[in-house]
């Protein structure tokens, strides 16, 4: 059983997919520098939420993860947009992404327990996934400064963790509904 | 020939000692791995763990822990005693290494 909040995930990579498609060149330096940390905030706000209120023990401790992993990426990336003068611009793949966000924030405050767990986990597993193709099929290939490419490929290993993590939670907790 | 013997015994102490010298050997941390997964050391040397990640890492045996490494940062050990080392990341569960001191 799918809750609401996962085709908003989808949503995203259509419009991240769109926008290489429509725009002549894809996303610019300053809308990836957005994306990507609109797309760590989004993670770090509910890792923050989940760190308190996960019931079980390896649940919060991947929230506490996600917040402290998401925070270090977001400041090498800060660090870099600041030493490249790259001033972040707001796109429709990051504001999807932030109302994404903000849309799961809203669907699992209202869940307890046991549920609330499984909502944040399936929308961690959902959201790496996006994160990672998008990171593959928009961010990487359009980045135009060199430094900002390599630190999006440096990136990429740990969102594949995190993925891998999630997954593992997600299988842990049973196919239960 | 006392003196011979004498002179072989210092030569060799000497010998000894110059192969006691403490070597530094690095292990990269990036792309969520250790780089390389599995490195053999003499009993004496330091063992420099570098995190070249965006995020941090640990270096997590029984016997020791480095706590959170911070990107860019460093965390080293003198490793004496011998025998094989299995550590992880006490944050990543997927992290996983082995430092044989031989
Ligand atoms: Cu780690």
């Amino acid at each position: 059983m799918k809750t609401s909040h996962i085709p908003s995930i989808f949503a995203i990579l259509i419009s991240a997919a769109a926008s290489s498609v429509h725009a002549a060149a894809g996303p610019t330096d300053q809308q990836i520098a957005a994306i990507v940390v609109t797309a760590n905030q989004v993670d770090i706000d509910a890792g923050k939420l989940a760190e308190s209120k996960a019931q079980s023990a390896e649940v919060k401790q991947f929230a506490k993860l996600m917040v402290t992993d998401h925070t270090a990426v977001n400041k090498s990336a800060g660090d870099l947009v600041h030493k490249l003068k790259v001033t972040p611009e707001n796109n429709a793949t990051s504001d999807s992404l932030k109302k994404g966000g903000d849309e799961n924030m809203a669907n699992i405050k209202k869940l307890q327990g046991g549920a609330f767990d499984r909502a944040y986990v399936d929308h961690e597993v959902a959201y790496h996934q996006a994160v990672i193709d998008a990171l593959d099929k928009t961010l990487i290939p359009n980045a135009q400064n060199a430094e900002l490419k390599a630190l999006l490929v440096k990136v990429r290993p740990s969102f594949i963790a995190h993925l891998e993590h999630a997954q593992h939670l997600q299988s842990s907790m049973g196919q239960a509904q | 020939m006392k003196s011979c013997l004498l002179a072989s015994l210092i030569f060799a102490m000497l010998c000894g000692m110059v192969e006691a010298e403490a070597a530094i050997q690095t292990v990269a941390i990036e792309g969520m791995r250790y780089v390389p997964e599995r490195l053999t050391v003499q009993s004496g040397d330091r063992i420099v763990w570098k995190n070249q990640d965006l995020v941090p890492h640990t270096v997590t045996h029984e016997t020791f822990d480095s706590q959170q490494i911070a990107p860019e940062a460093s965390w080293s050990m003198v490793f004496r005693k011998s025998g094989n080392y299995p550590y992880r990341c006490k944050l990543h569960p997927g992290m996983h290494g082995t430092l044989i001191v031989r």
